[in-house]
């Protein structure tokens, strides 16, 4: 049973593992129509589509499959051995949707519709779990992008935004147009954030609505003294527990019952401090070897660095 | 001749490398702090643990050099001494430091008469008197955060937050609560004798309880769920705080406590302190800034301990006779460990030469620890 449960543990832990993995991709931002948009290292415009990696770690899409068709998932496969196909921590990369592979890793063998609905999907390496997909509506305008209002946002993200932050102000809509004629502040933006962070929303939030710093005194001391004062009362709790165990235990050790122990319990120091002086006084069995101190020099020949009994773990107690 | 003026010419250049052809009136004004911090050190016992690497950083971070490209300054990317530094920019020197603060620390008098935690909070005021002060200054809000936190006397936790918050100021925060920490013994006893009466300072405390070694691993299980459920920003430095104390108090991880809190503590402390020292270099540190940083570490030192000491008084008017607290343990809420309860002791000892506050001022002192990392998680969730 243990060993199930050690092996259920092992397994959590290694979902929780590839959640940092090639799970964390998105696609971000699409352009459909480039006629005077981003160019390739040939000087081409091509379609494009970028995709985000939404966690904290690096993960490689090497082995990932790229598609613009349900029915054929493994459509372009991301090459092996580039480490450009390595995404850092919430960073982008950019797939030319040109229909020429040779080009190179970022090269797609499939072109987007510029009249029809263009289905995209993302694949993990095994061709059948699908990471991320989809549908960039029909009848998308020359050099205007479809992308995520916020980089690597997801649906329940942007619901749970909008549920808990009264500052949030993007709207209800996941997948946006980005258009660089539009002054709405929402900019075509291959490789790059969706929404440009040039300030700090939590500070000028502070700088406007707290100036002296009073909302904040009293907010975080809140939360400080919060803190220790559930620590306080759950320690109050443990304690009052522990010492009343210990009574019990010290009680049934010596035979006397509850009554019998009020007399005893609730004394101050000073009258145990009498009480063991005259029990000494009273029961001195040993001669003044007892206060002679000996100092004695002790060698120690082993190290611990040595010693098997150091160096070797314990064995668990299996009870 | 033509050998001359080469000879010639390359002692010229040589010249134009060295400390004398590159020096200022600000590397000398620095050279001069670092030998102040190793004099306070060696002759005063300062926290010598702290200033002397800090004071030899600072001498090693302001000896001028030409930039030349040959990875020397701490600055420079690449160089020995701005690798060591990355453990300082990225904040994992503090939570290391924390892990040995854990292993090293008893949280018994705490633990035994958990009330003195609610002084350990209090004592964070010091934090947001300093906050409010800087906002006033013209600090941005960050960097007030990250200044304000000099209040809570604990060195890893200003480093941890200033290099989140505002990275630039990093150097004259964590100087400046290095040097409050070792000046504890100076700034605090006025505060405490102002603020208290004669009456008051020799009130006896009941002796603490003996705590069962299950109360001790149940508290750092506790304490980090607890604290972490709140505030999970204070995640890097709780989270290695009570990690360190369960290996301490488990009983079964002794190698691993005595290396947590020995050999690591010690070298981590060793480059903390270098490095930090190190960073000050003249050009970087002598700003009004930083002028303006080290006068509002001293305010909050003040305002924390006076805090701590009036929270005390104003608690006894809720306490029965027989359960009142000594109000000279306040100035321990803050978390310079063990100094600020040691200057209880000491104090306390001045009025009644038999009453002993120093296992009552641990319980604020370890308390201030947990509340200030507890306030930088607080200020880095709201401001980071």
């Amino acid at each position: 049973m243990k060993y199930k449960i050690l092996i259920l543990v092992f397994l959590c832990a290694a979902i929780g593992i590839q959640a940092q993995r090639t799970t964390s991709l998105r696609f971000n931002e699409i352009l459909v129509i480039n006629e005077d948009n981003y160019e390739d290292d040939y000087g081409n415009k091509y379609p494009w589509i970028e995709i985000y990696n939404s966690s904290p770690g690096t993960v490689n899409m090497a082995g990932c499959y790229l598609t613009n068709d349900i029915n054929n998932p493994k459509l372009y496969m991301v090459p092996k051995g580039d480490v450009l196909t390595k995404i850092s921590p919430r960073q982008h990369v950019l797939f030319w949707a040109d229909n020429r592979p040779s080009r190179g890793t970022f090269h797609l063998n499939f072109t987007l519709d510029s009249i029809k609905p263009n289905f995209i999907a993302l694949f993990d390496s095994d061709g059948r779990t699908l990471i991320d997909s989809v549908t960039v509506p029909a009848g998308q305008r020359p050099d205007v992008s479809y992308g995520l209002i916020e980089d690597g946002w997801t649906l329940k993200r942007l619901d749970e935004e909008i549920r808990l932050n009264p500052l949030y102000k993007g709207g209800n809509q996941l997948w946006i147009y980005f258009d660089d004629h539009v002054n709405d502040g929402r900019y075509v933006t291959p490789s790059s954030n969706n929404k440009i962070l040039d300030t700090n929303d939590k500070i000028e939030n502070f700088k406007e609505n707290d100036s002296k710093g009073i909302g904040m005194t009293l907010t975080a001391m809140g939360v400080v003294f919060i803190a220790l004062i559930l620590l306080y009362l759950i320690f109050k709790l443990i304690g009052n527990t522990a010492i009343g165990l210990s009574h019990r235990r010290a009680m049934k050790a010596s035979g006397i019952t509850k009554e019998e122990a009020k007399g005893v319990v609730g004394q101050s120091g000073d009258v145990y401090a009498a009480i063991a002086m005259a029990i000494y006084e009273a029961t001195e069995l040993h001669d003044e070897e007892n206060t002679i101190l000996t100092i004695k020099n002790t060698a120690r020949n082993y190290s611990p660095w040595s010693s098997k009994i150091y160096t070797l773990r314990e064995t668990p107690i299996k009870k | 001749m033509d050998f001359l003026s080469f000879l010639g010419d390359n002692l010229a250049t040589f010249w134009t490398y060295t400390a004398f052809a590159n020096f200022t009136w600000g590397h000398v004004i620095m050279i001069l702090v670092g030998l102040a911090f190793i004099y306070l050190a060696v002759a005063k016992v300062f926290e010598p643990m702290l200033l002397i690497p800090i004071g030899f950083g600072i001498l090693i971070g302001n000896i001028p050099f030409k930039d030349a490209g040959l990875q020397l300054g701490i600055y420079e990317q690449g160089s020995v001494l701005n690798i060591l530094y990355q453990g300082v920019t990225s904040g994992w020197y503090p939570p290391l430091i924390f892990l040995g603060i854990g292993a090293m620390t008893d949280f018994s008098a705490l633990i035994s008469n958990p009330k003195l935690m609610l002084i350990g909070a209090a004592a964070q005021f010091g934090i947001f008197g300093a906050y409010i002060i800087a906002l006033t200054m013209g600090f941005e809000p960050n960097q007030a955060a990250a200044i304000g936190i000099i209040g809570g006397a604990d060195g890893p936790t200003a480093i941890f937050l200033s290099s989140k918050l505002a990275p630039n100021l990093m150097g004259a925060i964590a100087i400046s609560a290095y040097s409050y920490m070792a000046l504890v013994p100076v700034i605090q006893p006025p505060i405490m004798r102002l603020l208290t009466t004669k009456k008051e300072r020799v009130i006896r405390m009941k002796p603490p309880r003996v705590v069962s070694q299950t109360e001790k691993v149940l508290f750092p299980i506790f304490g980090l769920l607890l604290t972490c459920f709140l505030v999970p920003s204070g995640l890097p430095l709780l989270g290695m705080l009570f990690f360190g104390n369960l290996l301490k108090e488990s009983g079964v991880t002794r190698r691993l406590a005595e290396t947590a809190r020995g050999p690591m503590i010690d070298i981590v402390t060793m480059l903390l302190g270098i490095t930090v020292g190190a960073s000050t270099q003249a050009t970087q540190f002598l700003t009004w800034d930083s002028v303006k940083i080290f006068g509002l570490g001293a305010g909050s030192f003040v305002i924390a301990t006076a805090a701590g000491v009036l929270f005390v008084k104003l608690f006894n008017l809720f306490l029965k006779k027989g359960n009142k607290i000594n109000p000279l343990i306040g100035n321990a809420g803050v978390s310079a460990v063990p100094d600020s309860a040691r200057i209880s002791q000491v104090v306390g000892l001045e009025y009644d030469s038999s009453n002993y506050l120093l296992m009552h001022a641990m319980g604020p002192n370890v308390a201030g620890v947990i509340g200030s990392a507890v306030a930088a998680g607080v200020l880095l969730g709201f401001l980071g």
